[in-house]
């Protein structure tokens, strides 16, 4: 099942640049190419070829890992992502993680208390949680944070540019920082970590407030829970209960956030320059790096089909009506 | 004492619709039951009666917008309708044991059904696990569950619909409640297991002395099960008296209809109503609400007809009871 | 509850009963709409409420703070931010509006035929849906954009056409609902044509909740249309569209001229925030379940 989604996606990318009206042999060529030289490129690029054979000679190479090179870092678009998808990840993982962190208790805790004053603040907030544009956001704690109060660090990557990052173990700079006990590489990179993540906890918290709120309430309606009412057992219990029941349909919910989730953090890696997989991807798709953008496009998508897998997989484990137990 | 007195107990649905108008259906209207202990009252009527409704008023079980507006349901004396919600948590589970339809999705999906029934134990007693769980496996085998020691770790959906319905009654037992109400504890079982299950519940009744409250559209049950029965129709009790005497000589028309179309197997159909339309809550007749199926019918049943006591006992809510 | 449905064709009375009972049922979809129609008298009506001419540039006050002469103060070509705030009212409504539009033209009907006929054409399209769901949108529509040239037109076109699943599924879900209903089998039987069945008896009966799409799809579209232009994709510079206008602040938030960004900001903001309401208002209303407690 998973195989013809993961040949359709690498459709997809494939089809994605080649659609519209970008041609990457003018951009490659330059404005004084000549008509010979334009030939050459194409046939250097393979795009002489009929569309049918130029989608197979691309799957062939994506199997064997050869995402083409990109033209604007004259480097293989395979290595240049690989180097990067470390750092996005980490961005990713505290950025959901906070939000979740925050999104999951709050929704619930309006599931329990409907319609009073928590519960409609509390929509409210999460609507607008819902309107605020990310990068947007990110410029605004930019200014608040860095230009008028001096707490955080320029908006410009992972460490400040007068301090050494620590050796490779993870990826990133906080955790290997403090692996190597390097502690200012560690509070640098720290620094550096809060503003991102925490736009992107806020902006992912908002859906997760709502929908887990939504869930609950479902939950709190349903058969089981009445029963449980019916049999006397505590709130405490009932609560328990409710979590419970509410943990698959929240974990599914949260992995098709991350999924959404790798747009907004591509954004924000924009504005903060970060240096990962988004920024990469982000600026590949501005100027027409079209190898760069397919490998980026997949990528994501690739991460994506990871991660509904990872899901399936969870709540096979945590379900006892799943068909593995 | 009684162990149950409901009067006058009147539920309604209010509620705003889509197109803003307020709407109020009388969902119980001035129901009244009396139960002791070891007796059997069994509440027969179409789908949307009220039964179930009924015992959810009574428990404090009503989903919004149906809400109890008035009248009074005494608990041995104790005023349930008054109470808190923590104080009717400590009744239901324990004094008041309930017996749900859709034994398989009300059972937590999540707990082992053995846990389930301890769970319900330690709630309402401070007693030692193991204790617990003796008496759970002793419940088990007493509802009919094979191998109760093995069971009790089992998964709710890996039960069967009868197997389920034996769980919830054994659950409903674990704190030896003095009332029970089971609602609609065999639909959807089949013949055998139904007949099983009903002579459980029956024996376990008299060996505890159970005040029991069965909810049913099968008339088969309140005949052969039930001592007292009342019959329910658009949210009224249209006849109440004991099995014996009701069945021998139905004081109302709509009984009469009851028995009347179901010979043999005295059974509603397959949906539990008679044919025809459900009443609509929002939009009854006044005066008496059988009118329209009724052959009987006529100018003084626009008026509401008053509630009759025959000689037997039986109570009728009809203007021609004593035809 | 109220009286069956009658299936008939008395769609458009129900719905003007609704609209009607709207206001008093759900507050936020109240405030939303609102809101919404405030911006959408400024884009109307821009040039009331504009004070200077939104794209003529004061080369001698660039960059000024906001003042009585510029309430928003100037961007770096020394344009009048405030009156660009404003016109940019018209191209969240431009975008939105078609691309809504486009959306529920596309999506309704191929979510009524894929759920009526079924079969394998029902599996195709619902196969490809399922595979569009694993790109992130907001990537997808970048990448779609950049690809297919950089015009107004099909940042629209895009915008509407990706969409589009959104509505198909949920009509889709409703009309496989229905299908094997009473009435649906009493119009086939009385010798309805598809054509007929489709739009006249299962079309008003489904739409409900796609409707209520209509409006969160709608905030959707005005935030990646501002994020296209944010990235240079689509808009180009001197244009006074919100996302653009941000993208030219972002240089000069950290150096202190804060205006330049934060109030277009603050506009999409608004703007997406009213429709979001006004979604979630719908929602409350057609889920009784959800609304606030009397």
């Amino acid at each position: 099942m998973v195989l013809p989604l993961l040949i359709g996606v690498v459709f997809v990318t494939f089809m994605l640049v080649r659609v519209g009206g970008l041609d990457p042999v003018g951009l490659l060529a330059g404005p004084t190419a000549t008509a010979e030289e334009f030939t050459m490129i194409r046939k250097d690029l393979g795009l002489d070829q009929p569309l049918w054979k130029q989608f197979l000679i691309y799957g062939g190479q994506v199997i064997q890992g050869d995402l083409g090179e990109s033209w604007l870092s004259n480097r293989p678009v395979l290595e240049d992502i690989t180097t990067r998808s470390f750092i996005s990840l980490e961005l990713l993982f505290w950025g959901i993680g906070l939000g979740a962190a925050i999104g999951i208790p709050v929704g619930l805790r309006a599931a329990f208390k409907p319609n009073r004053r928590f519960d409609q603040v509390t929509r409210i907030i999460s609507l607008l949680g819902f309107s605020i544009p990310t990068y947007w956001l990110g410029l605004v704690m930019l200014f608040v944070f860095f230009y008028l109060l001096g707490w955080a660090p320029p908006g410009m990557g992972r460490i400040s540019l007068m301090v050494s990052p620590p050796e490779f173990v993870t990826g990133s700079y906080l955790i290997d920082g403090l692996i190597e006990a390097n502690w200012e590489a560690a509070h640098s990179a720290l620094t550096h970590l809060i503003l991102p993540v925490l736009c992107l906890a806020i902006v992912s918290a908002a859906p997760i407030i709502k929908q887990t709120r939504a869930i609950a309430l479902e939950v709190i309606a349903s058969d089981t829970v009445r029963y449980a009412r019916a049999c006397g057992l505590k709130i405490k219990t009932l609560r328990a209960i409710v979590f419970r029941n509410s943990a698959t349909p929240i974990i599914t919910f949260v992995g098709t956030e991350i999924t959404g989730l790798v747009g907004t953090m591509s954004l924000i890696e924009y504005v903060f320059a970060w240096g990962g997989l988004g920024q990469y991807g982000l600026n590949a798709i501005v100027r027409g790096d079209f190898t760069a953008v397919q490998g980026y496009v997949l990528t994501l998508a690739l991460f994506s089909v990871l991660i509904f897998l990872i899901v399936d997989i969870v709540v096979a484990i945590i379900e006892p009506r799943s068909q593995l137990n | 004492m009684n162990l149950l007195k409901i009067t006058d107990l009147q539920t309604h649905f209010v509620f705003h619709d889509i197109d803003n108008y307020r709407r109020e259906a009388r969902a119980l209207n001035k129901v009244n039951l009396n139960l002791n202990r070891g007796e059997i009252l069994g509440i027969v009527g179409e789908t949307g009666a009220g039964k179930s409704l009924t015992a959810q008023s009574i428990c404090g079980l009503l989903r919004p917008p149906a809400k109890v507006v008035g009248g009074s349901v005494l608990f041995l004396g104790k005023e349930l309708l008054s109470l808190a919600e923590e104080d009717l948590n400590d009744i239901r589970g324990a004094e008041i044991g309930m017996v749900v339809q859709n034994p398989k999705s009300s059972l937590d999906p999540l707990t082992r059904i053995g846990d389930q029934l301890v769970r319900i134990h330690q709630t309402h007693t401070a007693s030692a696990v193991s204790v617990a769980r003796s008496k759970a496996i002793a419940m088990m085998h007493a509802v009919g569950i094979p191998d109760p020691e093995k069971r009790f770790s089992a998964w709710p959906h890996e039960l069967s619909g009868g197997m389920a319905q034996r769980v919830l009654i054994a659950m409903a037992l674990m704190n030896e409640p003095k009332l029970l109400i089971a609602d609609e504890p065999t639909t959807g079982l089949d013949v055998t297991v139904q007949a099983q299950i009903l002579e459980l519940l029956k024996d376990l009744v008299r060996r505890f002395e159970m005040g029991t409250i069965i909810i049913t559209h099968d008339l088969g049950i309140v005949a052969h099960y039930c001592d007292k029965v009342a019959v329910m129709f658009a949210g009224e009790i249209v006849e109440y008296g004991t099995v014996t005497d009701i069945f021998r000589r139905p004081g109302h028309p709509y009984t009469k209809q009851l028995l009347a179309s179901t010979p043999e197997k005295l059974k509603l159909n397959e949906a539990g109503s008679l044919g025809g339309q459900p009443p609509d809550l929002f939009n009854l007749p006044e005066g008496c609400l059988s009118q329209d199926r009724c052959s009987l019918a006529s100018d003084q049943c626009r008026t509401p007809p008053p509630v009759i006591t025959l000689e037997t006992g039986q109570t009728v809510r009809c203007h021609f009871a004593l035809q | 509850m109220p009286p069956s449905v009658t299936h008939q064709f008395t769609w458009p009375r129900r719905t003007a009963n609704r609209v009607r009972g709207l206001s008093r049922l759900s507050p936020t979809a109240a405030a939303g709409v609102v809101i919404i129609v405030c911006f959408g008298v400024l884009a109307l009506f821009s040039e009331w409420f504009m004070t200077h001419d939104p794209v003529s540039s004061y080369p001698n006050r660039i960059l000024q703070g906001p003042s009585f002469e510029h309430w928003f103060g100037t961007d770096g070509n020394g344009m009048d931010i405030f009156s660009r705030v404003i016109y940019g009212a018209k191209f969240g409504f431009g975008i939105a509006i078609p691309a809504v539009i486009i959306a529920v033209l596309i999506g309704i009907p191929v979510g009524l035929i894929a759920g009526y006929r079924g079969g394998a054409l029902d599996e195709i399209l619902m196969r490809i849906f399922d595979g569009l769901r694993v790109f992130p949108s907001i990537i997808l529509a970048l990448a779609v954009v950049a690809a297919t040239g950089q015009s107004l037109l099909n940042v629209v076109l895009v915008l509407g056409f990706l969409d589009s699943p959104v509505f198909a599924r949920l009509v889709r879900a409703e009309v496989l609902a229905l299908r094997s209903s009473n009435f649906v089998e009493s119009a086939i039987a009385a010798g309805n044509p598809t054509w007929r069945i489709l739009f006249f008896h299962l079309l008003p009966n489904t739409i409900q909740g796609a409707m209520a799409q209509t409006a969160v799809r709608a905030a959707w579209a005005v935030r990646i249309s501002a994020t296209l232009a944010f990235l240079g994709i689509g808009i180009q510079a001197p244009t006074p569209e919100w996302g653009a206008m941000i993208r030219q602040g972002a240089e000069f938030m950290v150096t202190g001229q804060w205006w330049v960004a934060i109030f277009p900001g603050i506009a999409l903001i608004f703007l997406v925030f009213g429709l979001n309401l006004l979604g979630d208002g719908i929602q409350d209303i057609l889920d009784p379940r959800r609304r606030a407690s009397k």
